[in-house]
């Protein structure tokens, strides 16, 4: 028992444990969105094109926020240009502007490899991170939490019906650039937690596996927002006895519970997929003695 | 002059810059053909989801001491048959259904590899190992280029039609169930030939770039076949000797001259880079 409560007694065990936690809430919260909407691929793709950002910031000691945010931006920016101007379908340029942005993070790093650890970006490292990177941590995903609690609803009803939110008075605009620069910055909280690599689960899995149980979104929302936060928190806590891992072990987690919700959710499951068609092949066969 | 013959004799003295050379030349074709495939059907993020989920495959091939390019194949397959599996049997979209499998897949690898500890670094699964290539595998990448560009040149007809209209080819009657796994098994092996040259993240990269680049320049499949070859050889080789003289990773090397060059076709391309529609639009 007491080896059980052992990761409690350290601080920085607490510390990461608490940030991690929070980070998956807000993350999953977004992740509802996300999911709906098929904009999965542009999760992964920023958190790929901060890397130059956080790697740039890190060498001249800039904190890694403004680097991220700058560098995730820039990325925006150049796929919105490119989309308006080429034929180039969507995923093409996506696709090749966060490659691009991770390249270069990658070069920069190679050029000066003493001043930036790019493991510690790629796969995260929330057990070693400093007390000042988990406090902007935490801000940004408090922040971000307070604005999604009170603008939920209208981010639902834009992203649902755009056309419906327009004439009952919501700025979508505005939303849906509020929505974006709050994914940005989840991504850049969560770079931090699992790494530029496995970000995509933390914002794609709860939702998902969210949406495979519940039909209504505000159902959906929480739901999505538990699964993030428990399984954070036990990623970070089991991460302790395995030695890091922090993030694989998170996603782990998440798409172990996906897995068991694709099997066996309720209404949307595999198992419950195969009893409907016995059940109509059964009706079917009785019609038909009934028939005959 | 003669100082520029030096500049591009000088690395070749060595035999592991050699070695590298021909490795990105092979890597970078191959890679070249099948991007405009890609491209053109919009598998973008298949190509981001099966290199993603090759890391098991390795790590899981290692333990078993069975050669890590057939632990790297199964894996990136396993992870294409899954998403496709899931999307029949659920109500997601695909792309959610991709990001959930790679990203579960890859976090499986990572907590194997730190819990295994292989000799194989982690960072040359990720980024490549380009300088570090052996003869052994230069044979196996030549191998599985020869039989990928094989299968690609031989059915090239088929696999273009499947691409630009699925409906079609199914109406005259071609497999395209068939067709459809032998181009995933064809990327799969182009992928885990590849990873030794770039890794796992900067592949995506040589597997968009040079069809995206050739798209902008022409509108004919074959002509595009050719220019996103040139372009994926020369960034290659140009890579390799840039990167050996910033003593910069050679990997994301190749990648940036890749995207320079497509900033060059996006600003100058003769019928739709910016500047042409701009020179047009003032014209008239």
């Amino acid at each position: 028992m007491d080896e059980l409560l052992l990761p409690f007694q350290y601080d920085y065990m607490n510390k990461a444990i608490f940030a991690a936690t929070f980070i998956g809430a807000v993350c999953a919260m977004l992740s509802s969105y996300l999911m709906l909407k098929g904009w999965s691929l542009i999760g992964d793709a920023l958190s790929h094109s901060i890397v130059p950002g956080v790697a740039a910031a890190y060498m001249i000691g800039a904190p890694y926020v403004f680097g991220a945010f700058f560098s995730g931006l820039l990325a925006s920016a150049s796929m919105g240009f490119i989309k308006a101007k080429t034929k180039l379908r969507e995923d093409a340029i996506i696709g090749l502007i966060f490659t691009s942005f991770f390249a270069l993070g990658l070069f920069m790093v190679s050029l000066s490899p003493t001043s930036v650890n790019v493991k510690n970006i790629v796969l995260g490292n929330i057990l070693g991170v400093s007390d000042e990177d988990i406090f902007q941590m935490v801000l940004i995903a408090g922040i971000s939490f307070f604005i999604l609690i009170f603008t939920w609803k209208d981010l639902m009803v834009t992203f649902f019906d755009e056309s419906h939110a327009k004439t009952i008075g919501i700025n979508t605009k505005f939303l849906t650039i509020l929505f974006f620069t709050l994914l940005s910055a989840c991504t850049i909280a969560a770079l931090q937690t699992v790494g530029a690599l496995l970000v995509i689960g933390l914002i794609v899995t709860p939702g998902a596996t969210a949406y495979l149980l519940c039909d209504r979104f505000g159902q959906l929302m929480i739901v999505s927002t538990l699964i993030g936060s428990i399984t954070c928190f036990f990623g970070a806590y089991i991460s302790f006895f395995l030695d890091g891992a922090t993030g694989g072990i998170i996603i782990l987690l998440q798409t172990i519970v996906f897995i068991i919700a694709f099997i066996f959710a309720p209404k949307y499951g595999l198992v419950a997929a195969k009893r409907k068609i016995k059940q109509a092949s059964e009706l079917l066969r009785k019609t038909r003695e009934g028939a005959v | 002059m003669a100082e520029l013959f030096e500049y591009l004799t000088e690395p070749m003295q060595y035999a592991f810059m050699q070695r590298a050379l021909l490795m990105a030349i092979l890597v970078g074709l191959v890679c070249a053909v099948f991007s405009c495939f890609l491209v053109l059907k919009g598998w973008s993020l298949m190509g981001d989801a099966v290199s993603h989920a090759v890391l098991p495959g390795i790590v899981i091939a290692y333990i078993l001491a069975i050669p890590l390019s057939i632990g790297a194949f199964i894996g990136g397959l396993f992870c294409a048959v899954a998403t496709g599996y899931v999307k029949d049997n659920s109500r997601l979209k695909e792309d959610a259904i991709m990001g959930i499998i790679f990203s579960g897949m890859f976090a499986l690898g990572l907590v194997i590899y730190l819990k295994v500890q292989p000799e194989i670094h982690l960072d040359h699964i990720l980024f490549g190992n380009i300088l570090g290539v052996q003869a052994a595998d230069l044979w196996e990448t030549g191998i599985i280029c020869a039989a990928t560009l094989g299968l690609i040149v031989v059915r090239r007809h088929d696999l273009l039609l499947y691409c630009f209209d699925q409906a079609y080819a199914r109406a005259i009657g071609l497999p395209v169930k068939l067709i459809h796994y032998a181009l995933l098994v064809a990327l799969s092996l182009t992928i885990v030939a590849s990873l030794k040259a770039v890794g796992v993240i900067l592949v995506i990269a040589m597997l968009i770039a040079p069809g995206a680049i050739a798209y902008l320049l022409t509108n004919r499949f074959s002509h595009m076949l050719l220019i996103s070859s040139v372009v994926a050889v020369g960034s290659s080789v140009a890579g390799v000797f840039v990167s050996f003289y910033l003593d910069a990773d050679t990997g994301a090397t190749i990648i940036l001259i890749q995207t320079f060059i497509f900033i060059l076709a996006f600003l100058f391309a003769p019928t739709s880079g910016i500047l042409r529609k701009k020179i047009v639009s003032q014209n008239s």
